[in-house]
């Protein structure tokens, strides 16, 4: 039973401790702290970057230099010293490598300690025995089906990208971005900031000036991608700030699944995130991205814990494209998260599911904005948010449709769950419909898990902590079904130990 | 963002600034930008035949037993029909206290619409307008209405301003209608505090229908004390832009809110109703109901938030707002906005927007109903659900009447 395994796996683990909080002792390359236009050329000049590139980096950091930090969000936190940070940090052995065996066994057992065996699955699909495939079938454990290709992300610098070989025979390009800033700056430069536009917003901005790394998705027309693709990013060096940008595009009728997952060191300082995520699905597209966002939360006094500032944008541009968010976020001391989809295409659709969960003294301000131009476009939030502990967990939203957005269709749900009376929940939904042939419903609740629930439970030999740990799984688990298979049960156990120490 | 912003003519002439859409609160309302020109708060000479010609056409006109008449922002005793005026007194055994104060001004901590210390900019700008009002006391059980009329008559572009102040003593109960009707181009700025005792009980129902020019912009501001319940209901048809703002507050366990509402808006109208209902206290109950029915390119805005404090257990609150878009450029933006800080509460919203739904109309249609009759019937019974929540059987009835009329218009 996989609500045994949360319980279980929440008696394991005491109070406080962050699975992934361990630190890898590796030498970093660091850029000079501190921002100015010089940093944003060293990236630039360390990634090997076109001019134009340069220039759009210092045309963003320009712009940035002239924003105010937002402070609508339910979030606080001490003034950000964007001075005193680093920038680009690097592994040191990570000149240039080739292929997995030049990389850092330390990095790579990093990776392993997280879960995320990146050898035995290049080995596995052979960047060394390219072709032969049947050596998977004779195992006889492994299903091609069941397969992830990962681009894992190691502070500024995306360490290895697996399964690229067997991608690239059905066309699929999966590499980190400055990689294909290098083999492919026609598509890079076609589509990067299309969606989120470097001046977009304060973080997004500050991300074009000094991303450092990030995955890049090209799925061709036509093409089902044979497996699923997902990116791991890891913050490991001290003050530092990771700037990732992801870019994914999927062109006509093709289809990608994207999975990322993040984790960081515990520390006492907090550390700052800024990513941007440009999803483009052009004419019967289909992109389904699932994050499992567990960056290190802070102590239980909400000390440290990484501050996750993060703009994610998908453009469905083509007709009958299909965008589908799928996130999971227990970590971060602070999150700022808002997945959108602009609907541009006719029928096209856009989802979101969500569950956001926050202990201690975490601050969650997410969701999302559905953004209907396109004739017959439909959309569809289901979002739980559940707040434990002294945490406070806002769900924002924004659901419009424009004046030549005819029949569009959204159905929102957002359901909030307290646990303890020092937590607060918060719903602030934004509804604009300008035309008349829209049909907009929007449906919040916020209770707890009721005392006769509890009873019925209890009576029948649960303890308190198998009780609401079975309410809670039940009560997100429209949103669970949505995570490919692979990431199901564990994002199960991740949810039992995020609300660990908040019963009773 | 702080812009330094060059003050317009309007806020010259009301020696503030006004809010704009950078506001949160006032994003889908740009008063500063609406107000394009100087609304001077100037005496009106006053007709009085146009003053009873509106007056006849009030839609609750001979409802209300006693009623304070204000006209231009004066009151006009000729037209009041309470017994014995100022200094004030009702015969006592009526059980109702009024006085009417003038310029009344008064710095009321209440008054102070959010928690930040920073008074609502409604206030502000009534309380720069040295408005006149009423103040009335209840201290039994009334069962006759009481109406607090004001009339705007036709005249130069004006501010006007009223600010009343009810009060129901402990275990008294009373209801109370507030007509604002008019003609021509006008600022109302109305400001209106209700205080609901132990055991309270008061029933309010506002009527607006300023003229097609007006500006309407009013305010609530209400405490329950334990035990109470207030009972309101608001319909909106008249004024170019109007603005509603409402914070009602619990601070007695076990009280009762029942806050509802009616748009009926059509050519370029915008009303926007903005509404707090902060839970302090455990055990109290609030509703909210909003059904907004929009034509031409008229745009309905409805803001609510529900806040429930720390402690507040036990709390039950609904809102919902629902909109029903008549034409393709009508326009319906909603807000409905939780605040949670407590654990043991069942909160819930819900909003809605469409247009009538075509199942619907071909059943009528089926049933043999011609079409435009069958669509009447259905806006009628999308409105009527918020009519019921008025329980005096006369009022509910002339303003079901006026519903009519404003359909068949159409």
């Amino acid at each position: 039973m996989a609500d045994q395994d949360t319980i279980d796996l929440v008696k394991t683990i005491e109070v406080d401790k962050y699975k992934y909080g361990f630190e890898t002792d590796i030498e970093s390359d660091y850029a000079p702290k501190g921002l100015n236009e010089d940093i944003v050329r060293f990236i630039s000049a360390k990634k090997g970057e076109p001019a134009w590139m340069l220039e759009w980096r210092l045309e963003a950091y320009r712009a940035w230099t002239h924003m105010e930090e937002p402070t609508w969000a339910k979030v606080h936190y001490p003034k950000i010293d964007f001075q005193d940070l680093y920038y680009y940090a690097a592994p040191k052995s990570m000149a240039a490598p080739k292929s997995l065996d030049e990389i850092d066994p330390k990095l790579l057992e990093t990776y392993a300690k997280l879960g995320i065996p990146l050898k035995e699955q290049e080995i596995l699909a052979g960047v060394r025995k390219q072709g032969e495939k049947s050596t998977l079938d004779d195992d006889g454990n492994e299903v091609t089906a069941g397969r992830v290709a990962i681009d894992a992300v190691f502070d500024s610098v995306s360490v290895v990208t697996t399964f690229k070989a067997e991608l690239a025979k059905a066309g699929v390009i999966f590499c980190s971005i400055s990689e294909a800033l290098r083999e492919h700056p026609i598509l890079v430069k076609q589509y990067l900031g299309s969606v989120v536009p470097a001046g977009d917003n304060y973080y997004a901005a500050l991300n074009a000036g000094v991303f450092s790394d990030g995955s890049f998705v090209y799925v061709p027309p036509g093409v089902r991608c044979p497996m699923e693709l997902s990116t791991y990013f890891r913050m490991n060096a001290k003050n530092t700030g990771q700037f990732e940008r992801t870019l994914i595009i999927a062109d006509k009728g093709s289809y990608v699944s994207y999975l990322e997952g993040c984790t960081a060191p515990t520390r006492e300082e907090s550390q700052l995130h800024a990513a941007v995520v440009e999803l483009i699905a052009l004419d019967d597209a289909e992109i389904k991205y699932s994050t499992v966002q567990n960056w290190y939360p802070g102590d239980a006094e909400g000390k440290g814990g990484v501050y996750n500032f993060v703009t994610k944008r998908g453009d469905c541009r083509g007709a009958r494209s299909k965008i589908s968010w799928t996130q999971v976020e227990t970590g971060s001391a602070i999150t700022w998260k808002y997945p959108s989809c602009i609907l541009r295409g006719e029928s096209s659709r856009g989802e979101f599911y969500s569950i956001a969960i926050s202990n201690g003294r975490q601050q969650v301000d997410s969701g999302t904005k559905m953004i209907h131009l396109g004739k017959n476009s439909s959309s569809r939030i289901v979002s739980k948010g559940i707040a434990a502990g002294r945490s406070d967990n806002t769900y924002r939203g924004l659901v419009s449709a424009h004046r030549k957005a005819l029949n569009a269709r959204n159905f929102t749900q957002c359901d909030s769950l307290l646990i303890g009376d020092q937590c607060g929940a918060h719903t602030v939904p934004y509804i604009e419909a300008k035309t008349s042939t829209a049909i907009f419903e929007h449906e919040a609740t916020t209770s707890k898990i009721s005392d006769d629930q509890m009873f019925y439970c209890m009576s029948r030999g649960l303890s308190q902590e198998e009780a609401v740990a079975l309410f809670v799984n039940g009560f997100v688990r429209d949103v669970l079904q949505q995570l490919p298979m692979e990431f199901m049960a564990e994002t199960q156990k991740l949810i039992g130990i995020s609300l660990e120490g908040s019963v009773g | 963002m702080s812009i330094a912003l060059q003050p317009t003519a309007a806020e010259q002439a009301f020696g503030m600034s006004l809010p704009h859409r950078r506001m949160e609160e006032w994003r889908w309302t740009d008063l500063r930008a609406r107000l394009d020109k100087p609304y001077p708060s100037i005496d009106t000479a006053v007709d009085e035949k146009s003053v009873a010609r509106i007056m006849a056409a009030s839609p609750l006109a001979g409802i209300a037993k006693y009623r304070a008449v204000f006209v231009n922002g004066k009151f006009d005793a000729t037209n009041s029909t309470i017994p014995a005026l100022l200094p004030s007194v009702i015969p006592a055994q009526a059980g109702i206290h009024l006085s009417i104060k003038e310029n009344r001004v008064q710095s009321d901590s209440r008054l102070r619409g959010n928690d930040d210390g920073v008074d609502d900019p409604l206030v502000v700008l009534n309380t720069s307008l040295k408005p006149e009002g009423v103040t009335l006391h209840f201290s039994s059980n009334i069962t006759v209405l009481v109406e607090i009329m004001h009339i705007a008559t036709n005249a130069a572009p004006r501010a006007v301003a009223l600010r009343n102040h009810i009060e129901v003593a402990a275990g008294a109960s009373a209801t109370i209608i507030e007509t604002f009707i008019g003609e021509g181009d006008y600022v109302l700025s109305s400001v209106t505090e209700l205080e609901l005792g132990e055991g309270a009980r008061l029933d309010r129902i506002k009527l607006e229908w300023e003229s097609a020019k007006a500006n309407h912009l009013s305010q609530v501001v209400a405490t329950l004390a334990k035990d109470a319940r207030l009972n309101e209901f608001t319909l909106t048809s008249g004024a170019a832009l109007n603005r509603q703002n409402g914070t009602y507050t619990f601070v007695g366990q076990n009280a009762d809110a029942k806050i509802s509402g009616a748009y009926l808006l059509n050519g370029k109208q915008h009303a926007d109703t903005c509404l707090v209902v902060d839970h302090k206290v455990p055990h109290c109950t609030s509703r909210e109901l909003f059904k907004c029915v929009m034509d031409d390119h008229a745009r309905g805005i409805f803001q609510g938030k529900v806040i429930v404090r720390k402690h507040a257990q036990k709390t039950d609150g609904k809102q919902s707002s629902h909109a029903l878009l008549l034409s393709e450029t009508a326009e319906f933006d909603a807000k409905p906005e939780l605040e949670i800080y407590a654990d043991d509460v069942v909160c819930g919203h819900g909003a809605t927007s469409g247009d009538i739904n075509p199942d619907h109309l071909f059943y009528l249609r089926s049933r043999g109903i011609p079409e435009a009759e069958a669509k009447s019937l259905l806006i009628a019974a999308f409105v009527g659900e918020a009519f019921d929540n008025v329980e005096n059987d006369d009022v509910r009835a002339a303003l079901v009447n006026f519903a009519e009329d404003w359909l068949r218009q159409k």
